[in-house]
């Protein structure tokens, strides 16, 4: 009974495969070699005529043949007694069935169960596995509301902050144990009042003006030694004051009016002979004078300036009223000591805004469709009305009907309609406005369980499976073409699959990429942890910048040019800019903008692991740990169901003391049973990655802060001490490794490993759970046996579809 | 309107819901809210309001530092020597949770109610004991509960009635501005009305999609988050007609030591908030993250320093961490107590748990949970040792019967303690 998805969803492949013609003959190869090996597995697993005489063993007798020599009652390696725990009906089979599906157990140096008889133990313990219990639906996320309800209105503006987190310590967002509170739905009312205010004001609506400046605000004397004026304009160098913090230049006589997109403007060059371009940092906050206490400011975006001729730099930002316009300058000169002449010069600044691109705004056209609004055009006053929409009660209908069925991804009856069309018509009635009442139908559209919950009762069933991978993919709403393949429920076989290669390209999936990543690889986490001044001098806001944009850049390759599963662990190339590749010791990037970037032959880089973001994100800031790293390793990259912890492990009385090393520290972890247990798959990949500190650079020699006497002055040199020296080597299963390299083959040896962690993450990121042990054996079986055959976009594509029921 | 909702459904079992009937009948208490800052003692006509907070250190206190060395006597305790309300606390010694012997960080969710296995997967919590404070007295304040935490991680002590995480408010300026900021009535009461109009259609809606038949556990869920929602601004709305208190901003914004000025800001609002009677269940999650903070005398990961393994060094700078924790206590507790609230101080009239989930996080262990009741105007004790291990729940369960609550049991307390003499 246990076989049946699997052989429909082989079945699927085969009817599936004809994509495209060119495209065709290569994936229909392919699966003709996964069915040859899916069809091994077949019989084996025992459908109704098992054909070799092996399967009629029972799947008993086989745990007993290969696992009972270590965990049985008297040796109870690992703590493990499995004759006694497969007697037991409550036994969680999560443990052995991973450890047996990844070839973890037996090891490798105890015989080893034929693939048929691996098959035959794999499917009893899925059989036996009691369900999960978990919820058929979920809520929407605070991602997803924000970025569906800006797709729904045709506006830009991120609210996330205002709702509050709520994925606790689970994995994904979309975890179905995580439920609605009324706290995030009351936060949610707050930020769809926003946002229908900033679509459709309804007090005036704000004219677009010109500001052009080039003068900074009044600043702390002090300061000047890193700004001055200079012919018509300011230049400014790089600054960094004695306690390590940078400073602000604010832009004088400009404050937005309101909030929204503003074009700026930077007539500007660099200045100074020396290689590489110099940067502007843009951010917008609140001001404050240089010497007061600094107020919290946002990176906008940043410039790179290249030319030493004047030229005309335009960035679009978003910003708030109370909110200034600064810039940093980033280069490698301060005037500190002396006077320099090298630096960033910026003529003038010109605001324009907000802006925005057509009139009237893209929000009514989309949402107000052939309804005349006045006024014509774009009034240039300030204190300028509102924009009207003309309409009765039988437009107003229209209006909330085409909202709902894009929002709730459905058609809907008239019946289905009626409560928000009253809600709608009330208000027309008691106040005749029609914006005004249009947007108490639109809220009330977006509170709706139909929206908030998902998935929510759609009128088709491809209708369910668009709004499915709209949100996976876009974490949105179909757009116009997928909405209507859903109406006339068209999206299944080729065109499913066609649809899901198009909303992969679509510059939509970049939300995926950073959703998932976010998560996936904790890169959410990024910018909680700030790395020491004393250690890591020149580790700045710059780099942080781009530290999470180097793996989003790179995961997107991945999946675009569909390469091989084994790049996630090396590769020879990466995405860098001018500031990534200083940190990583690469010469000849100049710019700031991200690009692909072929390594050195013998840099250690290449793949996620060895991504500044990365070993940012496991480290504290200060001392890197072997155990978080090992963890992050095991955990995210390639998958080790970890053994649960023995009941009753009380105080661990180990010597740390003695121990002079971090290593050696670490190492006590062999001499308690119990630690070992775990921490021999964790630690031994945080060793091979102790080469990189907890900023991401490369060292030979660990560093300790030294104590400063009195303030603390910063200086780019740092202030530390050089201790003992790195050791890289580990050992794992047998397997020994000197230091990241090794630790990148060993693990690239194992394609399916890290193939089966990524479908089992990509699954739990759509579904909302972990795949069960039925459903695991079903992502197993889709992994190709060959590393070269195993490709990033194929397979994700593979597990979206499986994980969206089927077809 | 809804049918439902008019019938008094909302108002059984445990997620008891406030009619605005009931709000009238406790308006009581109005007067109180508006003059506490000052006049309240003065009065002397009415006893003070029973106050509670609860605090979770989330990664402990090191055992050897925080236990008293010789029974009974504080001073003999390396962080509790210099407590400035000797005589209102009392340190209780041999307290744990039932079923996290072996938890992780998990058992943090755990802290406030008790649930076993907070690290299973299938791990479903339950109501925290705030919020059951919070469903009887709650009412009577503009702000049924406050739960704070430092970092904007959506979850700390307060668990609803469902067993979902209440996210807690990390932000200090949103918080100042919610407890005592202006407000644009006029804007508020349309806001209010729109919100109103909202729910009056998600009811029907819910309606029309119960008539199909499908999801009925999704529309189930649904309609008790609008239930609570709705209950909620009508509790706004009917302090709408109460201006807030005026209460100047006394928050720090020394940026040099974030982390301790956060937790002091936090401890501050906690403060303004009881004071003003704003609010009477407060809880405060002192959450962790792995990056380093900053303290006067020790830098480094938090998390980090309390797996200190009894390295010497790193359990310096840990004890300096954990000082620096203590002494914003220390000076939160000596604050309430320096405020006069009828024939005591507010201190007395509040009462505050500082506990943790780990014993020893150095070793993730959750027996001997570290704990403290200050205030409340028993009779203190100094230090309380338990013959043999207790579930804390049992002093929850008596803070309960302090509160007029009969709630047979909490978590896995079964048994009053009867420890705290009024």
């Amino acid at each position: 009974m246990n076989n049946r998805p699997l052989k429909s969803w082989l079945q699927r492949c085969v009817a599936e495969s004809p994509v495209s013609k060119a495209h065709g003959i290569g994936l229909f190869v392919k699966i003709a070699r996964g069915i040859t090996a899916l069809v091994c597995l077949f019989g084996a697993v025992g459908l109704a005529e098992p054909s070799s005489d092996s399967l009629k063993k029972t799947a008993p007798s086989l745990f007993a043949t290969y696992c009972f020599d270590c965990h049985d009652t008297d040796e109870k390696k690992g703590d493990l007694d499995l004759s006694a725990a497969l007697q037991n009906k409550g036994f969680d089979g999560n443990w052995a069935f991973e450890n047996l599906i990844t070839g973890k157990m037996p090891p490798s140096n105890k015989k080893q169960p034929t693939a048929a008889e691996k098959s035959v133990m794999l499917d009893w313990l899925a059989a036996r596995q009691p369900a999960m219990p978990t919820h058929d639906f979920r809520r929407i996320s605070r991602h997803e509301f924000v970025t569906t309800v800006n797709d729904l209105l045709t506006t830009d503006i991120d609210l996330t902050a205002l709702i509050p987190e709520d994925r606790g310590t689970y994995d994904f967002d979309t975890d179905r144990r995580i439920q609605l509170t009324s706290e995030q739905l009351s936060a949610a009312f707050t930020v769809a009042d926003e946002m229908l205010d900033f679509a459709f004001p309804t007090d005036h609506f704000e004219p677009e003006q010109v500001w052009k400046t080039h003068a900074v605000k009044e600043s702390h004397e002090t300061y000047r030694i890193y700004a001055r004026k200079h012919e018509e304009g300011m230049l400014f160098s790089w600054t960094r004051s004695n306690n390590g913090s940078f400073y602000s230049f604010f832009y004088d006589n400009f404050e937005p009016p309101v909030n929204g997109w503003y074009e700026l403007t930077f007539d500007a060059a660099k200045m100074g002979d020396f290689l590489g371009d110099i940067s502007i940092m843009v951010f917008a906050g609140k001001y404050f004078i240089a010497d007061d206490r600094p107020q919290p400011q946002r990176l906008v975006d940043v410039i790179s300036l290249g030319d030493k001729t004047i030229k005309a730099h335009t960035i679009k930002v978003f910003l708030n009223p109370g909110e200034n316009v600064s810039v940093h300058c980033y280069s490698p000169h301060t005037w500190r000591q002396s006077e320099g002449n090298q630096g960033a010069y910026i003529k003038q600044l010109t605001v324009r805004g907000p802006v925005h691109d057509q009139w009237p705004p893209k929000s009514y056209q989309t949402n107000f469709p052939r309804l005349p609004t006045t006024p014509p055009e774009r009034s240039t006053s300030t204190g300028a009305a509102a924009i009207t929409v003309s309409g009765g009660e039988a437009d107003l209908r229209a209006v909330i009907k085409r909202f709902a069925e894009r929002a709730f991804v459905s058609t809907l009856s008239d019946a289905e309609l009626s409560p928000f069309l009253r809600v709608g018509l009330d208000q027309l009635k008691a106040h005749r406005n029609f914006v005004t009442a249009a947007k108490v139908g639109m809220k009330a559209v977006i509170s709706s369980p139909r929206f908030y919950l998902t998935p929510s009762a759609a009128a088709n069933q491809s209708q369910t499976r668009a709004a499915s991978l709209s949100r996976t993919l876009w974490l949105s709403v179909p757009d116009s073409r997928l909405a209507e393949l859903a109406a006339t429920d068209k999206l299944s076989g080729p065109v499913l699959r066609q649809e899901i290669e198009r909303m992969l390209a679509d510059p939509k999936s970049s939300r995926m990429i950073r959703s998932f990543c976010g998560q996936w690889l904790n890169l959410r986490s990024v910018n909680k942890v700030s790395p020491s001044l004393k250690l890591y001098p020149l580790f700045d806001e710059l780099l942080n910048h781009y530290l999470p944009l180097e793996t989003e850049a790179y995961v997107a390759n991945l999946i675009v040019s569909d390469l091989p599963i084994t790049y996630l662990i090396d590769s020879d190339f990466t995405f860098l800019n001018q500031r990534l590749a200083e940190h990583y010791g690469i010469e000849g990037i100049i710019g700031q903008h991200l690009r692909k970037v072929y390594l050195p032959a013998n840099s250690p880089r290449g793949g996620l692991m060895t991504m500044a973001s990365i070993l940012k994100v496991t480290a504290d800031g200060f001392q890197t740990s072997p155990i978080l790293r090992g963890a992050w390793v095991s955990k995210n990259i390639i998958g080790t169901a970890l053994s649960p912890p023995p009941p009753n492990v009380g105080t661990i009385e180990t010597d740390h003391a003695a121990a002079k090393t971090l290593k050696e520290r670490i190492e006590e972890h062999k001499k308690n049973k119990s630690c070992y247990a775990c921490h021999k798959s964790i630690d031994p990949y945080g060793f091979a990655l102790e080469n990189f500190d907890a900023a991401g650079q490369w060292r030979t020699r660990y560093a300790t802060e030294q104590p400063h006497a009195g303030t603390f002055y910063y200086t780019p040199v740092g202030n530390f001490k050089l201790a003992g020296n790195v050791d890289a080597s580990a050992e794992i299963n047998n397997a020994v490794f000197k230091d990241v390299i090794g630790l990148k083959k060993f693990l690239a040896s194992d394609h399916k490993r890290i193939a089966y962690n990524l479908a089992k993450k990509f699954f739990e990121y759509n579904a909302g759970h972990k795949p069960d042990l039925q459903q695991r054996l079903d992502l197993w079986a889709m992994i190709p046996e060959k590393a070269e055959d195993c490709r990033l976009r194929a397979l994700l594509i593979n597990v979206l579809i499986y994980a969206m029921g089927g077809q | 309107m809804n049918s439902d909702r008019s019938q008094g459904n909302a108002n059984k079992g445990a997620e008891a819901l406030f009619t605005r009937r009931d709000f009238l009948k406790i308006g009581a208490a109005m007067p109180l809210a508006l003059h506490s800052l000052s006049l309240q003692a003065a009065e002397g006509r009415k006893a003070p309001p029973k106050r509670v907070m609860f605090i979770c250190n989330s990664l402990g206190f090191h055992e050897p530092y925080f236990f008293p060395k010789s029974r009974g006597d504080l001073a003999t305790s390396a962080y509790l020597q210099d407590l400035k309300v000797k005589n209102k606390a009392t340190v209780f010694q041999n307290l744990y949770h039932p079923g996290m012997e072996t938890s992780n960080h998990d058992s943090e969710k755990s802290f406030l109610t008790g649930a076993a296995r907070p690290e299973s997967p299938v791990f479903v919590n339950s109501i925290s004991l705030d919020q059951i404070l919070a469903q009887k007295i709650g009412g009577e304040t503009r702000f049924p509960f406050l739960a704070l935490s430092i970092y904007d991680r959506g979850w700390g002590c307060s668990w609803n009635s469902r067993g979902i995480a209440i996210p807690p408010m990390h932000d200090e300026t949103r918080i100042f501005n919610m407890l005592f900021g202006k407000e644009d009535l006029e804007a508020k009461k349309k806001q209010i009305t729109n919100d109103m109009s909202v729910i009056a259609c998600l009811y029907r809606d819910l309606e029309v999609l119960k008539a199909r038949k499908t999801n009925l556990a999704q529309l189930d869920s649904f309609r008790n988050v609008i239930r609570e929602l709705e209950a909620k601004i009508k509790h706004e709305e009917f302090w709408l007609n109460a201006n807030k208190p005026a209460v100047p901003n006394t928050l720090s914004d020394d940026k040099e030591f974030e982390f301790s000025t956060k937790i002091k800001n936090l401890l501050e609002l906690a403060k303004l908030a009881l004071r003003t009677d704003s609010t009477r269940v407060i809880t405060f999650s002192m959450d962790w993250i792995y990056g380093a903070i900053k303290v006067p005398g020790a830098t480094g990961g938090w998390h980090t320093l309390s797996h200190h393994g009894g390295q010497p060094d790193v359990l310096e700078q840990l004890s300096r961490v954990e000082r620096n924790i203590i002494n914003h206590l220390n000076q939160f507790l000596y604050d309430l107590d320096q405020i006069d609230e009828g024939n005591g101080t507010l201190l007395d009239n509040t009462t505050v748990v500082i506990g943790s989930n780990f014993g020893d996080a150095s070793n993730h262990t959750c027996n001997n949970l570290p704990t403290i009741v200050a205030g409340g105007g028993y009779r203190h004790q100094n230090q309380t040792v338990l013959e043999k291990p207790t579930p804390l729940c049992n002093l929850y369960l008596e803070l309960l019967h302090k509160f007029n609550i009969d709630a047979g049991q909490f978590g896995n307390g079964k048994q009053d303690l009867e420890l705290l003499k009024g």
